[in-house]
């Protein structure tokens, strides 16, 4: 993941041990190309033929449905003939002008700016703190602190509901007993009650993919430091961060994707809460469209301006934080 | 396409056999796309197995009576998740792939919304109109749609009013008979520490039903278009009163059916559920330590001794349009839903209230007396069943309509807005729900 690793990507080549051998490549090279095409399109083929099932094909899929409508005959629009039609740009205008969408759209921003600043500068903190020299009980704390990770978005959901719900859960008992009048599945407080299970949920692993980074920085960089004088909060502040930046990055873009899919946690909290609307987030809008209102053409537009929006905003925070002069 | 039963072929004669099936196609100018899967005759002797995807809990007993009873008509049962209407997800989902069972089980109110995706069979040209003095009349007609029978009924769920009878005693509250006497009775309760009733705003199938008693109609047809009226006068009319408890702070208003819910009907916050038939198993399984408080009692009304009840719940058998031996399906769901050993076995798993007329007697319902002191409760539902406005009629989109309902009510009970204001909000939601389903739509007022 790291750069080092990418910029080696086939062993070097042997030492003059057998000199004796020729690198096939010096001669006749066309046969032998032909023949390492073949390889390694042997090798590539699985791969494409389950990415274009799995990936391609829904998406052209997708695309195609949010194209279309469904057009009715007969008495009463039942019982007479239904058959698809271009529709063009209708089902999106469907989905943009639908404000219940939108707002949902505001609100994963909203959280989206709120959770992941908060969370990956939970985890950098988590990361430094196991990593630095003087932590103790290293394993034990980065397991625990992983552990979450392992448990499916909608189970973490119902534990979690189990602690928000007034009448089952010990925490609102508990403040009810010192005059705090709390509700975590209010109308105003819900989504962070949400931003909450994600937290919990993905800072472990974010604090991982950095831990790994981490551990990839030359010794000798700490080495120089320590022979320079630099205390341990220098030595975080000016060689650790610098050189973790590249998986800042990438925890950012993930937990971005991640905010804008935003569905599990609010799908299980729904029938728990009377503030969580069937338009939440836009994942869960597109949900109902298609499997409550089984509108598959307008769910389709939704979905495919959901990716278009989680494109935009990844690639433009690649952008805002690359610009060229950081990375290579 | 090829089913199992097909007697095995020459490829050339298959291949011939569909180039004759293209032809006849191109022959009927593509007038009916349905030839190619027109339903079969099941021939003498023939042993057929038909799939029925269900979700009622001990479905599985009256259909192995059935497959003891008729070795060459199998019925596989393929159990559904009824969570958050995912089996009518299930459904949607395989008539469009093409490839459904041959029966369902689809609640009264959904019906419409697969006619709209021609899912059901019509089941007149079958016959099936012989069968309609079987069951009541109402719950027959719930699934009539113009010259068309789409399902047969199998339960309904007329509704009336469960209560703590000890708490209600010891707080010197009598049983309210109308809407105004509830009102009072909330007021006691609620100066005794206890709520009578949770507003649940996601609860739009109770709120159909409350407005369904008021003499509501939220929808009507005239020729080929849909008239809708979520908004009239007798549907106002109970939400303004809903609104007025809400507001004085009489009900709560968190989401019924749901572990704090539950938990309130386990110490006597909530002592009193308006609820269904239905609601004594449900009762029973999630306030155990409560047996033998509880008391049913017909639903309030509006005009002093009014006779006006309505109904929550209640689902039928369809089968769906690609049934490849109708006949049979359609003679099974008959079975299924009037044989008395049949609706027996169902009672047992705790179905809902018939919709047969015979075969059972209302004392069979009493699944649990003791849990409530003795009472036979079920008279109470069987009077109210027998007193329903049965020209209550469903439109297509049901389900989206409770969504919106739930989005528009959990919005007004957040900001304080008027449940009149929520009303005329989903009536346009809904009119453009359904012109954007391609159907001819009015408002009705």
């Amino acid at each position: 993941m790291s750069r080092e690793t990418l910029s080696r990507p086939e062993p070097v080549t042997p030492r003059r041990r057998t000199p004796q051998r020729r690198r096939p490549t010096s001669r006749r090279p066309s046969r032998t190309e032909a023949r390492n095409a073949r390889a390694a399109a042997g090798f590539v083929l699985p791969f494409l033929a389950l990415f274009a099932l799995c990936f391609i094909a829904p998406i052209v899929y997708a695309v195609h449905q949010s194209l279309h409508k469904t057009e009715r005959t007969g008495p009463l629009g039942l019982g007479g003939q239904e058959h698809e039609a271009f529709a063009g740009l209708a089902n999106y205008a469907h989905a943009l002008s639908d404000d219940r969408f939108l707002t949902g759209f505001g609100r994963v921003l909203l959280f989206g700016a709120v959770q992941i600043p908060l969370m990956i500068a939970l985890a950098t903190t988590l990361a430094l703190l196991l990593e630095s020299a003087a932590a103790r009980g290293v394993t034990f704390f980065r397991s625990a602190f992983f552990l979450p990770y392992g448990v499916p978005g909608v189970i973490a959901s119902i534990l979690w509901g189990f602690l928000y719900v007034p009448g089952i859960s010990p925490l609102v008992k508990i403040a009810d007993a010192i005059g705090w009048d709390l509700d975590f599945l209010s109308r105003g407080t819900v989504l962070w009650s949400i931003a909450n299970i994600v937290t919990w949920q993905f800072t472990g692993y974010n604090m991982l993919v950095l831990i790994a980074q981490l551990k990839a920085v030359p010794e000798e960089l700490y080495e120089a430091a320590r022979i320079d004088g630099a205390s341990a909060w220098q030595v975080a502040r000016h060689i650790k961060l610098p050189l973790i930046r590249p998986a800042l990055v990438l925890t950012t873009v993930f937990s971005i994707i991640g905010t804008l899919q935003l569905f599990a946690e609010p799908m299980v909290l729904r029938p728990l809460a009377s503030s969580i609307d069937s338009g939440f987030t836009p994942n869960l809008h597109a949900y109902s469209e298609a499997f409550v209102g089984n509108n598959q053409h307008v769910a389709a537009a939704e979905a495919v301006l959901l990716a278009l929006v989680a494109c935009v905003l990844s690639f433009g925070f690649l952008r805002l934080v690359g610009g060229g002069k950081e990375r290579r | 396409m090829t089913s199992n039963d097909m007697h095995p072929m020459h490829r050339r004669t298959v291949l011939g056999g569909a180039a004759a099936v293209a032809a006849g196609f191109a022959l009927a100018g593509c007038g009916d796309g349905d030839d190619s899967d027109a339903p079969r005759e099941r021939k003498k002797g023939q042993r057929i197995t038909l799939t029925f995807w269900s979700w009622v809990p001990g479905i599985d007993k009256p259909v192995d009576l059935w497959n003891r009873k008729h070795p060459d008509v199998q019925v596989k049962v393929e159990k559904v998740s009824a969570v958050n209407g995912q089996q009518y997800a299930k459904m949607h989902a395989a008539i469009k792939a093409g490839s459904p069972p041959d029966l369902g089980q689809i609640e009264f109110p959904v019906v419409p919304s697969f006619l709209l995706d021609n899912g059901l069979l019509d089941l007149a040209p079958l016959g099936a109109a012989r069968h309609k003095a079987k069951f009541f009349g109402w719950q027959w007609q719930q699934s009539v749609f113009g010259k068309g029978i789409y399902a047969i009924p199998q339960a309904s769920g007329p509704m009336g009013l469960f209560l703590r009878q000890d708490l209600f005693d010891k707080w010197d509250v009598d049983t309210p008979g109308t809407w105004d006497e509830y009102e009072t009775a909330a007021k006691t309760l609620r100066k005794k520490g206890a709520w009578i009733e949770t507003f649940a705003p996601t609860n739009g199938n109770r709120l159909a039903g409350l407005a369904w008693q008021a003499g509501a109609k939220w929808y009507t047809t005239s020729g080929d278009t849909w008239i809708v009226h979520i908004d009239d006068e007798p549907t106002r009319k109970v939400a303004d009163y809903w609104e007025s408890l809400v507001k004085q702070k009489l009900v709560k208003t968190i989401p019924d059916r749901q572990n704090a819910w539950y938990k309130d009907l386990q110490t006597g916050t909530i002592p009193a559920w308006i609820g269904a038939s239905w609601g004594d198993a449900l009762l029973i399984g999630n306030a155990p330590g409560t047996k033998g408080k509880w008391r049913a009692a017909p639903l309030p009304q509006w005009q002093p001794g009014g006779q006006a009840y309505a109904n929550w719940g209640g689902s039928t058998t369809a089968v769906f349009a690609k049934a490849k031996y109708p006949k049979d399906a359609l003679d099974f769901a008959i079975w299924l839903n009037t044989d008395p050993e049949s609706i027996a076995l169902l009672i047992d798993g705790g179905y809902g209230f018939p919709s047969a007329k015979k075969g059972y007697t209302t004392g069979d319902l009493d699944v649990d007396k003791d849990f409530f002191g003795g009472q036979a409760y079920s008279k109470i539902f069987a009077d109210a069943g027998t007193h329903v406005d049965t020209s209550w009629q469903w439109g297509p989109g049901v389900d989206t309509l409770y969504q919106r309902l739930g989005d528009a009510f959990t919005e007004a009970l957040a900001d304080g807005g008027s449940f009149r204001a929520v009303l005329k909000k989903v009536q346009g939601q809904t009119i453009s729900d359904l012109k954007g389903k391609g159907l001819k739509v009015e408002s009705g007022g």
